[in-house]
């Protein structure tokens, strides 16, 4: 059955296709609302273009369309992003790893929700869809990038990560059902990834049609695009990216975000992973304020993505909520990975959505979560 | 070696300079119009130079240039080779095939999808393979394309790591296809990141002939005229290699005009760590050195429409020159620029009895302009009363925003907080501020400023680099580190340097992430002397 077929028998009508500019603004969306993190969009970028190329449609629905009972599931990559760039995927991988789901589950998948805003998931999550035939789902689990895979808004509202589907380029194939454990369900995976060497492409998450819509970070799809597109039109018309980009937070999803620092970084200092940091890229940026912020410094923590954000030795920003370097002048977001010494950036917050926000959200993926033995107290509050 | 003396050209988009040098003395400067070929204007600038200076051609000990060859044949897809694509992968990668993103005039120039492969093959990170390498895919495909290519690029998943089905699949290639076809293995050429590194490789396969060609006519010009010297290419680190090893990389050459100027800079004026800004009349270019070499660009250099991760010098070029215009609502400056009257500046500009007010006429103005330079063919002012005429505020209000932008941009390539020094050469280097700079303890516009790019190309020293993937559970950090040293001094040494010269210029260390365990990547890089 193909997409379209698919559509029909939900009886939708309404849906948007997705061409080439709109998986470019989508994932400059996500890239931004990535927090610093998911990687380089480059590969997933243009693995979406050749499935369009190919004429296979990119379609995406709106949550409320989609029929209570249908089975979903999130295709994904996990592992090493540097390894990605290197080992770009099969074609093959995201139908394989689906259609083990699909005999795993023995129901047929009928859509994809990506699993977070990030430059590689956006775009994967949408050539997937592509490949398998199948519409992607306007929501996500988290409207910005975590490292693992159980801090997403569907473990804090129940629905968990097992069974997961995990395979690599050569057709190898691991099932991971822990059940209720989704540490565990993230433990293995890892592993598996690591023991193909480096990336694993995964499906994750199976759901109904209702937990989607009662989990997930709804329309998150349709925010990334707004804020991409926003970004995208300031550099056309030369406007300043950062004051659209909030105003496009402010109509998409109603929240106000704070601009609160230019500067540059004049510090960086990495540590490498370790047992007790589970192997993550961690350590601290300085930045010295330019302009209006001359004579302040800015000290931002990070774990792949960026994590908490002190301006003068004062907390500005705590995890889940989200910490966004933007070249001033294009709205490019800085990552971790590749941030150098002496980029100028400014640092822009967004409180998170508030399915992120549940206490058990701020248990799994608050500031004590990675360590820090802070209490987490929203954005909002912070910047007062 | 026949002589000391050295001969330097730099190839601009409109004239070729050329400076003969002895040690540190400028001997002789020539500048002749650049040609359509190139080398005619080389020739040309040559020449002219023996003329003007008299010296026995056979006291040349080095020729070297900077050049356009491989930028203007890539950018007008000129003169290109059908190449030959082996990707070693499969079944990974698949999802991505080779060419993709590439213009289309470009892929046709090439030859275009028929000859691209995607063999089973290539490495994981870790050292396995990915599949064993598919010798008869390779082979099969090899006779196929007998006759119809010039070169072939291989390019396999973890080669910069694991070159091993690189180097199997080359053995192959020439066995088939022979000698004539050129082969440019991709790990030679860039570095991790599969889909950069092959366009690199591509981009570096079809200008094989170009950069041949040139070599050869330029050897021929040289020996004609009795210089019996080795000649030299300026690469895109500002340091040189020898034509040999040019002819097998001519994708190093992409930056080398650039590259030149910086390295001029730095050669005149002595100063080996600080800022090099290049004014000319629409931009200004500004650069930071590092041990006398230009910081290299840390992200994807687009050529000819084509992404590649070929080591480029981080430039930033702002919309500054002696021709900007100062746009004025008043006293009050509105905006420098971005427009420029360029070299139209003498009839345009104020100073000239022209209508427009100028970066130039608001120096004139200040009156740091006092005498007129060697490459400009008139006065730097020919009508005072215009300029007397405009509002001392302007002209404070004018002086002020191009400092300040002069500054914004200094700052922004500055990686310290600590004031450096600063070289301003180019044509505007006399028409900006240079007093009380931010962030710059002195600013120095060395003699002969003009012709740098061609001094630059003279600097016998030649630079490479190396990398390495480190597991430092496993092995020893500083044995890691001292693993790439050799083999970036290999690679100095492969490009022309004397290897017990070679000295290491910085290591990097990059870690992996979304990766358990403490992996890193290394990266050394190195310069040495070709003189001893």
């Amino acid at each position: 059955m193909g997409v379209r077929e698919i559509l029909a028998e939900w009886g939708v009508k309404e849906f948007r296709v997705i061409d080439k500019a709109a998986i470019q603004e989508i994932t400059l969306g996500a890239s931004i609302l990535a927090t610093g993190g998911g990687g380089d969009p480059e590969i997933g970028l243009l693995w979406a273009y050749k499935v369009l190329d190919e004429g296979k449609g990119i379609i995406m629905v709106d949550p409320t369309d989609v029929p209570d009972e249908i089975q979903v599931a999130s295709p994904a990559c996990l592992g090493a992003a540097l390894v990605l760039t290197e080992k770009p995927p099969s074609s093959e991988v995201i139908n394989l790893a689906m259609r083990r789901l699909e005999r795993y589950l023995g129901r047929s998948i009928q859509a994809t929700i990506p699993i977070e805003c990030g430059g590689v998931n956006s775009p994967v999550a949408y050539a997937a869809a592509g490949e398998f035939g199948v519409p992607v789902i306007d929501v996500d689990g988290m409207n910005r990038a975590f490292p693992e895979l159980q801090m997403t808004s569907w473990v804090t509202h129940g629905v968990h990560a097992s069974p997961t589907v995990s395979v690599d380029d050569r057709g190898n194939v691991t099932v991971i059902d822990t059940g209720e454990d989704d540490l565990l369900a993230e433990s293995l995976a890892r592993r598996a990834a690591m023991a193909y060497g480096g990336i694993s492409w995964i499906a994750t998450y199976p759901m109904t049609g209702k937990e989607v819509k009662e989990a997930s970070i709804l329309n998150s799809q349709s925010i990334a695009w707004a804020v991409g597109k926003a970004v995208m039109r300031a550099r056309r018309e030369h406007l300043d990216p950062i004051a659209e980009l909030l105003r496009s937070l402010r109509e998409e999803r109603g929240v106000e975000g704070f601009r609160v620092f230019k500067g540059k970084i004049v510090d960086i200092r990495r540590e490498f992973g370790s047992e007790t940091t589970k192997g993550f890229t961690l350590g601290k940026v300085i930045m010295e304020g330019i302009d209006e912020h001359r004579g302040h410094t800015a000290e931002l923590d990070f774990q792949n993505e960026w994590l908490i954000l002190r301006i003068d030795g004062e907390v500005r920003c705590l995890p889940p909520d989200l910490i966004a370097i933007l070249d001033s002048e294009t709205g490019e977001p800085i990552r971790t990975d590749i941030m150098k010494y002496g980029y100028r950036g400014t640092i822009v917050l967004i409180p998170a959505h508030e399915r992120m926000r549940t206490p058990k959200g701020i248990e799994l993926f608050g500031p004590r979560h990675f360590g820090y033995d802070l209490d987490y107290v929203p954005v909002e509050e912070l910047n007062a | 070696m026949a002589g000391t003396l050295r001969l330097g050209f730099d190839v601009g988009g409109t004239f070729t300079d050329g400076v003969l040098m002895r040690d540190r003395e400028v001997l002789a400067k020539a500048k002749a119009l650049t040609t359509e070929d190139v080398t005619t204007g080389i020739i040309n600038a040559l020449d002219e130079l023996l003329k003007s200076s008299g010296v026995n051609p056979a006291e040349i000990g080095m020729v070297s240039l900077g050049t356009t060859h491989t930028t203007n044949a890539i950018i007008e897809r000129r003169n290109l080779n059908k190449v030959g694509i082996f990707r070693l992968a499969a079944p990974a990668t698949t999802a991505i095939p080779p060419l993709t993103g590439w213009p289309e005039d470009l892929k046709r120039a090439i030859g275009g999808p028929e000859f691209v492969h995607i063999i089973r093959g290539g490495s994981e990170y870790d050292g396995r393979d990915i599949a064993p390498l598919d010798e008869g895919a390779i082979a099969e495909a090899c006779r196929k394309m007998k006759g119809k290519v010039d070169s072939v690029a291989i390019t396999g998943v973890f080669s910069p790591i694991i070159p091993k089905h690189e180097e199997r699949a080359a053995e192959i290639v020439r066995d088939v296809l022979g000698d004539e076809v050129h082969i440019t293995l991709s790990h030679r050429i860039a570095t991790i990141s599969l889909l950069e590194r092959e366009n690199s490789a591509i981009l570096n396969a079809s200008v094989i002939t170009v950069m041949r060609r040139a070599v050869e006519s330029l050897k021929e010009a040289v020996k004609e005229r009795g210089i019996n010297a080795p000649l030299f290419i300026v690469q895109n680190d500002g340091s040189v290699m020898s034509a040999d090893y040019a002819v097998d990389y001519p994708i190093f050459t992409v930056a080398s005009g650039p590259a030149a100027s910086v390295r001029g800079a730095v050669y005149l004026s002595g100063i080996e760590d600080g800022v090099v800004v290049d004014i000319g009349g629409t931009s200004t270019d500004v650069a930071y050195i590092v041990k006398g070499f230009p910081r290299e660009s840390s992200i994807t250099v687009t050529i000819g429409g084509v992404k590649t991760n070929i080591r480029c010098p981080d430039l930033l070029s702002i919309a500054l020159g002696g021709g900007t215009i100062v746009k004025h609502k008043g006293e009050e400056v509105v905006a420098l620029g971005p427009e420029s009257v360029g070299y139209n500046l003498v009839r345009l500009g104020k100073a000239f009895g022209g209508p427009l007010l100028t970066v130039h006429d608001v120096a004139v103005a200040k009156g740091v302009l006092t005498e007129r330079l060697d490459v400009f063919k008139t006065d730097f002012v020919t009508h005072p009363e215009k300029i007397e005429a405009l509002p001392k505020r302007l002209v404070e209000n004018a002086w002020a925003a191009i400092k300040a932008t002069l500054e914004e941009a200094i700052d922004k390539m500055k990686t310290t907080a600590e004031p450096v020094p600063a070289i301003f050469i180019g044509g505007g280097a006399l028409v900006v501020p240079r007093e009380g700079i931010a962030g710059v303890s002195k600013v120095l516009s060395p003699e002969h400023f003009e012709v740098g790019g061609a001094v630059g190309t003279t600097i016998a020293e030649i630079g490479a680099y190396a990398e390495g993937v480190v597991d430092l559970e496993r092995e020893d950090r500083e044995e890691a580190i001292a693993r790439v040293i050799e083999q970036a001094k290999d690679n100095a040494a492969a490009a022309g340097a004397i290897r017990e010269t070679v000295e290491v210029m910085d290591i990097e260390e990059i870690p992996f992430t979304y990766m358990p365990g403490k992996r890193e990547k290394i990266r050394v890089r190195v310069k040495g002397k070709i003189f001893a």
